[in-house]
């Protein structure tokens, strides 16, 4: 842990969201652990700022919200991708693909 | 779009469901994690802390979701306010200073722009108002008149303007009712016929005057006002072709003026508009040098631009001046020639300005006035916030620390201020309703009754608004974005003294700003006191005490328009009245006159002595029945009085001043001499000169200059008698005048008395604008010392508070109580030095901005700037005194165990 791990860069993380949800509904620890796994712990996600981000895009329309049950059997409230949000989430991927595909280029050149 | 839209209203309107959520969400969160590191080994209470660390603060977290949700500011403001109403109750004596300087600043700003707005600034309730202008005759620059024949030439020949409308107002108008024998006085406006064209005016009921009717052999048609219509006709259509008899002419009711309709001028609410012609005496519209107007209105034509219209309208003025005859000249003057007359085109969208033109400028120092002390109040307000919420530092920290976002704290200080501000400028507007009308009673003309009708127009509403919002902005913002800049950490720690720097430097300028701005009013008011006591010491030449004045005015119904009173039946009135008069218990002397002293008016004719024809000059001249002199108080300083023997058929005698004896007629030699009136009318035999008088002042204590000044037998010529004076002995009171009127009913029923009053009240009226302006001066001024003090003691007090530590120690290393107090006083002194040195050039400016209402003093007054220098030294030391005692009381070991 620690030093190998990454801030997260301005908006990226609404993207994160998207990208976890686009697999199916889960709660907020649910997505939070999921981003951890899926970045293999090298992505620093302070937990509590993915719920500020996730009512924004359900304001935004680009998530819904509904309470249902865990697997554990509590209350929990369980996002899921609407169709704007799976637009959202294909223009975002491609637009962060091309930045990142560009600075990579950058930087080889160097 | 419409999610955004349902999620608000959800939280809006469920916000407590919506809260709880939250709650729940966030708890599920922590029992997962929670129940991970458990299954990773931990102790079920060390998993639950592990678990809160890696959430962050559940507030902020909490915090940062409302306002994502973004319709969390309706939520938190309600809580804002309710934490501020709160805090605001703890403070009662603060909240009191706050709200109460708040109104007072507030009220004060609405009610004098309301007034302001009513009288300068609201336009005319017509269409293109902005089309309408005044045009202004000038001679040399100077202001003057259009006499008829030059103004009916004027409009026919002119084509620049859509029309031109004269105007000539009566406050007095002698109108008899349907059905009544005596006549009522109301206010009227003899207009000529285009008058409602140019106003573009539609009539309520019936129609308007029209060229048609102002000519001489139409029969007279009136229109009356609205509100006259409502109370004597009861709005009913059957006014229509009544009869009322205006003077001595029978017209006949047209129309009725529209209902928002008031007049041509600002203040003026006429019931009666007459064409002209049918009122007026034909000989006296032929006069070129005789009849002239209140006032003359155009309309500019469509596409004419003000600048040519005046061009063209210069140009046909001189040409027709050219050809006209010229008037006689005032002493030392050249007649002027045709270049020197010019035309000036006024913005008319207001009208007519008697009222404007008298109180423009004090309205506008006055609103200055008010406004320098709402800004006094609105910055001691955010100064006392300041100093409140430094002492609150320690609370903000720890708020700050348990998850209060900056912006929310910022938040939370503006509210208190708004909140302030709201509550004062709530209380203000209440203010302003009792405010108001007392400003519109001290607004008052002679020769008009004066009616504003104040309304709450946009412009006003703006000013009141504006001035909330910048009382807010100052009181509650300026304190919370500086207090929320202070750095927290030291404050939580326990010292928080190293953090006010900034704060206090905040406060600090704004005590200096109270102490400039206040000292700029209390100069002002200085000067004004100054001005006072100058024109209250200046001799008028005449004893104005103990003297009664009636002001009265006369309409003979009787009479057969064209035909002229006898003069022999007349002048027996006057005696009797004399005699009558002089006789009242009480009395020491009375007379008539056909002018009133310091009344406004005056009228002047050209005389030459009998010996010297081609030594033509104009003089002052009034007709005066016997005593007048002793009467009000002038001295005789040769010859003698009026006696009644100077009586119709008698050798024709006048009393002059000294100025006319010594510059006309060879000094005190002039008694015996001859001099003749060339009167415009008739011919007049020559009058021996039988007395000289003081000098005196005539129409205002400011004049400089005495004009040459005569006075004729009233009973020799006879003239409608328009003031009555008594001197009374001090005990006469209320029945004297009583007496007087009942003498007045019985020689002549038809005299109405318009004014009661003293020749002192007479006297203090022509000063009555520099008295409204010191009165508001000084109350301002005095209460603006009284917050620059309150904040003053605020501050320090708070500094003392604050450094009840630092007193200590130095106490307790010996320190003398007298060194504090002094250290405190010193503060004080230099925020008076501060405030004085930014305050006494804006002290100065103010000076030269009321210049015109200063008499005796100059606007740059060296005394009056050091006494009013004085005057905030000494209420600063007197407000420091306080917590400079309390500093000097620090226990030393008290304080040191205080943190």
């Amino acid at each position: 842990m620690g030093d190998e791990r990454l801030e997260l860069p301005q908006g990226t993380l609404d993207l994160l969201i998207l990208r976890t949800l686009a697999l199916g509904p889960q709660h907020g620890w649910a997505v939070s652990e999921r981003i951890q796994q899926i970045s293999s712990d090298v992505l620093q996600v302070q937990q509590g700022s993915l719920y500020p981000s996730l009512h924004r895009l359900e304001r935004r329309g680009l998530v819904k919200a509904r309470w249902g049950a865990s697997d554990n059997n509590r209350k929990a409230k369980f996002y899921e991708l609407t169709a704007a949000g799976r637009k959202q989430l294909d223009a975002d991927a491609r637009s962060w693909r091309k930045l990142a595909g560009a600075i990579a280029q950058v930087l080889d050149m160097a | 779009m419409l999610s955004d839209i349902a999620y608000r209203l959800r939280a809006l309107f469920r916000g407590k469901a919506v809260e709880q959520e939250l709650d729940d969400e966030i708890g599920f969160h922590l029992a997962q994690q929670a129940d991970k590191y458990v299954a990773m080994g931990l102790e079920r209470d060390e998993a639950l802390r592990r678990a809160r660390l890696a959430f962050g603060t559940t507030d902020r977290a909490a915090e940062e979701c409302r306002d994502a949700r973004g319709i969390s500011w309706l939520e938190q403001t309600s809580q804002d306010v309710r934490y501020a109403a709160r805090v605001l109750r703890r403070g009662r004596g603060f909240t009191a200073i706050a709200i109460l300087s708040l109104a007072l600043g507030i009220g004060a700003t609405t009610s004098v722009f309301a007034v302001l707005d009513a009288v300068v600034l609201r336009p005319l309730p017509v269409p293109e108002p902005n089309r309408l202008v005044v045009l202004r005759p000038l001679v040399r620059g100077d202001r003057f008149v259009l006499f008829n024949p030059v103004y009916e030439e004027l409009r026919r020949r002119q084509h620049v303007l859509d029309d031109m409308a004269a105007i000539s107002d009566s406050s007095f108008l002698a109108v008899t009712l349907p059905g009544s024998v005596s006549p009522t006085y109301v206010a009227g406006s003899l207009v000529s016929g285009s008058y409602f064209r140019v106003l573009r005016l539609e009539p309520q009921i019936g129609r308007l005057l029209s060229d048609a009717d102002d000519t001489r052999s139409a029969t007279c048609a009136a229109v009356i006002s609205y509100g006259f219509w409502v109370r004597q006709f009861q709005q009913s259509p059957t006014a229509l072709g009544q009869q009322l008899r205006v003077r001595r002419t029978a017209c006949t009711i047209v129309g009725v003026a529209p209902e928002r309709f008031r007049s041509h001028q600002a203040g003026y609410a006429p019931d009666v508009w007459v064409p002209i012609k049918s009122l007026t005496e034909p000989e006296l519209l032929d006069n070129h040098r005789l009849a002239f107007f209140s006032g003359v209105m155009g309309r500019l034509r469509d596409g004419v631009p003000p600048a040519a219209a005046t061009a063209a309208l210069t140009t046909l003025y001189q040409q027709i001046e050219a050809t006209e005859p010229q008037g006689p000249t005032r002493p030392g003057t050249v007649a002027p020639g045709p270049t020197d007359y010019g035309m000036r085109l006024l913005p008319g969208a207001q009208g007519l300005g008697v009222l404007r033109e008298a109180f423009d400028e004090p309205l506008w120092i006055v609103l200055s006035i008010v406004a320098v002390f709402l800004v006094i109040a609105m910055s001691n307000v955010a100064t006392l916030l300041l100093a409140r919420g430094e002492a609150r530092t320690r609370e903000l920290a720890t708020r700050a620390a348990i998850g209060g976002t900056r912006s929310r704290l910022v938040r939370q200080l503006a509210t208190e201020g708004a909140l302030l501000s709201l509550l004062g400028g709530a209380m203000g507007l209440l203010l302003a309703r009792i405010l108001t009308p007392a400003l519109v009673s001290t607004i008052s003309m002679d020769y008009f009754i004066v009616v504003l009708e104040p309304q709450a127009s946009t412009r006003v509403a703006a000013v009141v608004a504006g001035s909330v919002m910048l009382a807010t902005l100052v009181t509650g913002l300026l304190p919370a974005l500086r207090l929320s800049r202070v750095d927290l950490q030291p404050a939580i720690a326990g010292t928080g003294r190293t953090t006010a720097g900034s704060t206090r430097r905040l406060a600090r300028s704004l005590v200096t700003a109270q102490m400039a701005l206040s000292l700029l009013l209390v100069f002002v008011a200085g000067l004004l006191l100054r001005t006072m006591t100058e024109l209250k010491s200046v001799d008028p030449g005449f004893q104005p005490h103990q003297v009664v004045t009636i002001e009265v005015t006369h309409e003979d119904r009787g009479r057969a328009p064209g035909t002229r009173v006898d003069p022999d039946a007349q002048a027996a009135q006057f005696r009797v009245l004399d005699d009558a008069l002089n006789r009242i218990p009480g009395v020491r002397s009375a007379a008539l006159s056909w002018l009133e002293l310091f009344g406004g008016s005056d009228l002047w004719l050209t005389m030459h002595p009998a010996a010297r024809p081609d030594d033509r000059h104009d003089t002052r001249v009034d007709y005066v029945t016997p005593r007048y002199f002793e009467t009000v108080g002038m001295q005789m300083i040769a010859g003698r009085d009026f006696t009644p023997a100077d009586r119709r058929g008698a050798l024709p005698v006048v009393v002059v001043n000294e100025t006319l004896a010594r510059r006309r007629l060879e000094g005190v030699a002039a008694i015996g001499q001859s001099i003749v009136f060339e009167y415009p009318r008739d011919q007049q035999p020559p009058f021996t000169v039988i007395g000289i008088v003081r000098d005196s002042k005539y129409n205002g204590l400011r004049e400089d200059k005495v004009e040459p000044m005569a006075w004729a037998s009233l009973e020799q010529w006879p003239q409608q008698v328009r003031a009555i004076a008594l001197r009374t002995s001090p005990r006469a009171g209320e029945e004297v005048v009583r007496q007087a009127r009942a003498a007045l009913a019985a020689v002549d029923p038809d005299v109405m008395v318009r004014k009661v009053t003293t020749l002192e009240e007479q006297v203090d009226e022509t000063v009555g604008r520099e008295i409204l302006l010191l009165q508001l001066a000084s109350s301002f001024s005095a209460v603006a010392l009284l917050l620059a003090a309150v904040g003053l003691y605020g501050t320090l007090a708070y500094a003392v508070a604050r450094r009840t530590r630092e007193f200590g120690i130095r106490m307790a290393l010996g320190a003398q109580g007298g060194r504090l107090v002094g250290m405190m006083l010193r503060e004080a002194v230099t925020a008076v030095g501060v405030g004085a040195v930014i305050g006494v050039p804006l002290a100065i400016l103010a000076g030269y901005a009321c210049r015109r209402f200063l008499y005796g003093v100059g606007p740059a007054d060296v005394t009056t700037l050091a006494v009013a220098c004085a005057v905030l030294a000494a209420v600063a030391v007197v407000a420091a005194y306080g917590p400079a005692r309390r500093a000097s009381a620090v226990e030393p070991a008290s304080a040191l165990r205080c943190d």
